[in-house]
């Protein structure tokens, strides 16, 4: 199989998106195929893809979604790496020798002419040979943890800003809410007009002596607004003779990795902290299942839960068509079937769609959910605000699958069965007795088996037009899990899937 | 902040500023954006680069819009978009289908809780806290004034050209072809650099002096082509003048300026002279602000039309940004995000599941009082 190039062969996934097997996905609950664009994605965790580290997410919120200590190079946005270097440090001559220092010397008859060293760190771009050096930070004790962070020059002004806004709001908020309270009559029993105007309930409370009972109601906090200014930034003169130099100048990219500054000079570029990855999960959006759980761990790869479709539907190949495509003339295909699940399959090509074969789950499923629409729907739990089912918040946006085909298939006469995969087989001598088989059988070996397809391009095909051909394939697929625990025995159901095949562009006419 | 702090609180506001060219998305309650990445999608079919509002039909930019946002939410802001709430920037004259698409996306597909869409010229002014201003906003497709007074956006003076910096980019890559340099050098990331690093606004008195000695040229190394181009000094120089050009239509930025003003009722527009707001990262350029002063000073002493319908002494001044101007409106959204406004002005779920539509000012079944 192309490993890197388009595959010819697209399975229509049940949201009408056409994709290749390999980035499909299997629901085993529903049963159908999924692809990326219609599960939903969530994220499962967060780690540095540098250091490797596992970080919660609750600490990654807190950390801005950067790693702690590994930094990205400003210029380049290569990983920054700590280099060590020994400088020599001044001792006071009064002070013992004492064993914090990095190079061990070999003891010295005078211990005041000896300089004792110190380990000091800067990060460093081993890909463009940036140093914190190059924009004066200086070097540290420590090689993680200790790096400054760069603060940002306007945020006393942003959270004065921020307060003030939030305290504006809030003030409107409870002026309304005073406004609704005065508008609405009371339903009292005994209607006063006194007390539309709350006068009557102070008045009583200040002759009780107890004191007004009124919110504070909140001030906006002043703020200074900012003042236009008619003098503005006039060009530097010298920017009409001086040569500038581009090596000084950062480019968009750069800038933009540090959106706070966005520095012109690249002497104030700062090592920027490497943003985390996240480990994703799927989920199905019908049944809420996980197609793809991956393990915890940064360092693994491998998956808890993975149900990739080219697992659970069979894989079909295109080997090569008979003869070079002609519109109009009748031609053969050979594909190759492979069956991935540990069950057996009978595999039906079909050119249109099997009436009763996908109808038993899926009406089933379509009339679970007319009814509880029916129940949610009705007025009277409307009112009363009650849900009985749980809501499915995600619809699934379904589209039409593309119509593509033009070419017509000739169905083969009949169902064949698949063989189950067994790997131990491919070891064993080639006992398979010669059964009969029907003709469009080119050859079978173990769980797999090329076919031979007939089909005829379109006639007002041009040359040079890609033919495409499409067929239901119809196979049995055994479900081991079960959403009823007390079911134990595996279900079979009968399922298809849409399959469309790039067969090729027409050949030259004027060649033959 | 203290641990319990941020643990407690509900999840930040995702805000959105999707531009033309460059995005910029963050959390709101912060004072700048997470990351500025170019409005792009690449196709998992063709593996190319496009831009994200290159469509030919509805489906396509719903498809498009749906790759970005997940590219967002998924390798950015790493955050889960459902039940989140979120501020959208907009463009106020913005197209309907782009906003119901978003819309449409964000809410059928991400499943989140609610958006508020705020309008990218009066928010900007929130981070000035002045309520009066004439925010000029130069984009990459356009440039576009809009006269707010008293946080109420003037609508019926509200201005626009099709001048940004794609088209200085065009006149770059123009210049540049007409001096010999080989047209597949000049790819739009080249062009963007050039544009940034080498060209300034002339200064109003050299913009008009015939015998001027043109800055120096700078040899520009493509890295990609292993080529270096010169760049001439007069290049440098003089292609921001086509914000500036002089001609019969008098359309040029300080004529647009002048005209929006003018549009306003006469109370306010001697406020609206002295509070200009230019933002956009089109004016991030060195000698705009400079230029466009001695502009617009020029026009109201010389030209009659602006002479005999302008009195009086006036001064144009103008507001300098908090932070880049290229992200200002993304802030005003981040301050707006912080307040309670995000309960109560948002779009929510529910209100958009009913009818599958998103309010808007210019559409009458909104507009109409109690309907």
């Amino acid at each position: 199989m192309s490993f890197m190039q388009p595959s010819p062969v697209k399975y229509a996934c049940s949201c009408g998106i056409l994709n290749p097997i390999n980035k499909l996905f299997f629901c085993r609950h529903c049963p159908k195929l999924r692809c990326g664009f219609c599960v939903c994605h969530e994220i499962e965790s967060h780690f540095c893809s540098n250091c490797l580290e596992n970080i919660p997410s609750s600490e990654a919120r807190h950390k801005k979604n950067c790693c702690a200590n590994c930094f990205d190079c400003p210029c380049c946005q290569h990983t920054l790496s700590a280099r060590a270097t020994t400088v020599p440090v001044v001792r006071k001559t009064e002070e013992p020798k004492d064993g914090e220092s990095a190079t061990e010397a070999t003891p010295s008859p005078k211990p005041s002419a000896m300089p004792t060293t110190k380990k000091m760190y800067y990060l460093s771009c081993l890909s463009c040979r940036w140093t914190t050096r190059d924009v004066g930070i200086p070097d540290q004790g420590v090689a993680t943890g200790t790096w400054p962070d760069k603060e940002c020059l306007y945020q006393v002004r942003f959270n004065t800003l921020m307060e003030y806004y939030q305290s504006l709001v809030l003030q409107e908020k409870q002026e309304k809410q005073e406004f609704l309270r005065r508008k609405t009559p009371k339903q009292h029993k005994f209607p006063s007009l006194t007390d539309r105007t709350g006068l009557t309930v102070s008045l009583i409370r200040r002759q009780i002596g107890w004191s007004d009972k009124s919110i504070p109601k909140t001030k906006p906090i002043n703020i200074a607004a900012a003042e236009a200014s008619a003098d503005v930034e006039a060009l530097p003169e010298d920017i009409f003779t001086q040569p500038i130099n581009l090596r000084n100048i950062t480019t968009v990219a750069q800038r933009h990795s540090q959106p706070a500054e966005q520095p012109e000079a690249v002497s104030k570029l700062y090592p920027q902290r490497r943003s985390l990855w996240i480990k994703r999960s799927l989920r199905c959006r019908q049944c809420e299942h996980n197609l793809i759980k991956p393990e915890y761990h940064p360092t693994s790869i491998k998956y808890r839960i993975q149900l990739f479709a080219s697992y659970h539907v069979p894989e079909v190949v295109m080997v090569r068509c008979e003869q070079p495509l002609q519109p109009g003339q009748a031609n053969a295909i050979f594909l190759k079937f492979t069956n991935p699940t540990m069950y057996d399959m009978t595999i039906s090509v079909l050119d249109v769609a099997p009436q009763d074969a996908q109808i038993s789950p899926d009406t089933f499923q379509q009339a679970c959910r007319i009814k509880e629409e029916a129940i949610t729907s009705s007025p009277l739990l409307k009112t009363t605000g009650i849900t009985l089912a749980r809501q499915n918040s995600i619809r699934e946006v379904k589209r039409d699958v593309r119509e593509l085909t033009n070419a017509k298939i000739v169905p083969l006469e009949g169902p064949f069965v698949l063989n189950q995969r067994d790997d131990s087989k491919e070891f064993d001598e080639d006992v398979q007795a010669p059964t009969e088989e029907p003709k469009f059988i080119v050859w079978r070996k173990a769980n797999k088996v090329l076919i031979r397809l007939e089909f005829t391009p379109a006639a007002e095909l041009q040359s040079g037009n890609t033919v495409t051909l499409g067929f239901y394939m119809q196979y049995t697929y055994v479900n081991t899990v079960s959403n009823t625990p007390d079911k134990k025995e595996p279900t079979t159901h009968a399922l298809y899937s849409r399959i469309f095949i790039e067969a090729g562009d027409i050949a030259n006419a004027v060649a033959n | 902040m203290p641990l319990y702090e941020s643990v407690m609180q509900e999840k930040p506001p995702i805000v959105l500023d999707i531009g033309n060219a460059y995005t910029k998305l963050g959390f709101a309650a912060e004072s700048h954006p997470r990351k500025i990445i170019p409005t792009e999608v690449v196709l998992t079919t063709t593996g190319k680069t496009k831009l994200l509002f290159d469509y030919a039909t509805t489906e396509e930019l719903y498809d498009q819009i749906v790759d970005f946002l997940q590219t967002i939410f998924f390798k950015h802001l790493l955050v889960s978009p459902k039940e989140r709430k979120f501020v959208i920037v907009e463009n106020i004259f913005g197209q309907t289908i782009i906003r119901e698409t978003l819309a449409r996306a964000l809410f059928i597909h991400f499943d989140v809780s609610s958006v508020l869409f705020v309008p990218a010229h009066l928010i900007s002014l929130s981070t000035l806290a002045v309520p009066t201003g004439l925010v000029v906003d130069i984009g990459y497709s356009e440039t576009t004034i809009m006269p707010v007074f008293s946080g109420v956006q003037i609508m019926s003076a509200f201005k626009d050209q099709s001048y940004g910096s794609r088209a200085v980019e065009e006149e770059i890559k123009r210049q540049l072809l007409a001096t010999g340099v080989k047209e597949q050098l000049l790819t739009p990331s080249v062009l963007e650099d050039i544009k940034v690093r080498t060209c300034f606004v002339n200064s109003f008195e050299r913009a008009y002096k015939e015998d001027r000695q043109s800055p120096p040229d700078v040899e520009y190394g493509i890295c990609d082509d292993d080529a270096v181009i010169s760049i001439p000094g007069s290049l440098r120089e003089s292609v921001y003048e086509l914000l500036f050009e002089q001609n019969n239509e008098r359309d040029s930025l300080p004529h647009l300026i002048l005209r929006a003003i003018l549009d306003c009722s006469m109370d306010v527009r001697r406020a609206l002279v002295e509070s200009i707001f230019v933002i956009g990262g089109g004016a991030m350029v060195p000698g705009l602000l400079a230029r466009l002063k001695q502009e617009l000073q020029h026009l109201l002493a010389n030209d009659d039309y602006y002479a005999t319908r302008f009195h009086g002494q006036l001064q144009f001044k103008f507001y300098q940004a908090i932070g880049k101007q290229n992200f200002t409106a993304w802030l005003g959204g981040s301050l707006c995000g912080a307040t309670d406004l995000i309960q109560t002005r948002s779009l929510t779920k529910d209100s958009y599941l009913k009818n599958e539509h998103v309010p808007d000012w210019s559409n009458l079944c909104d507009n109409r009082h109690g309907g």
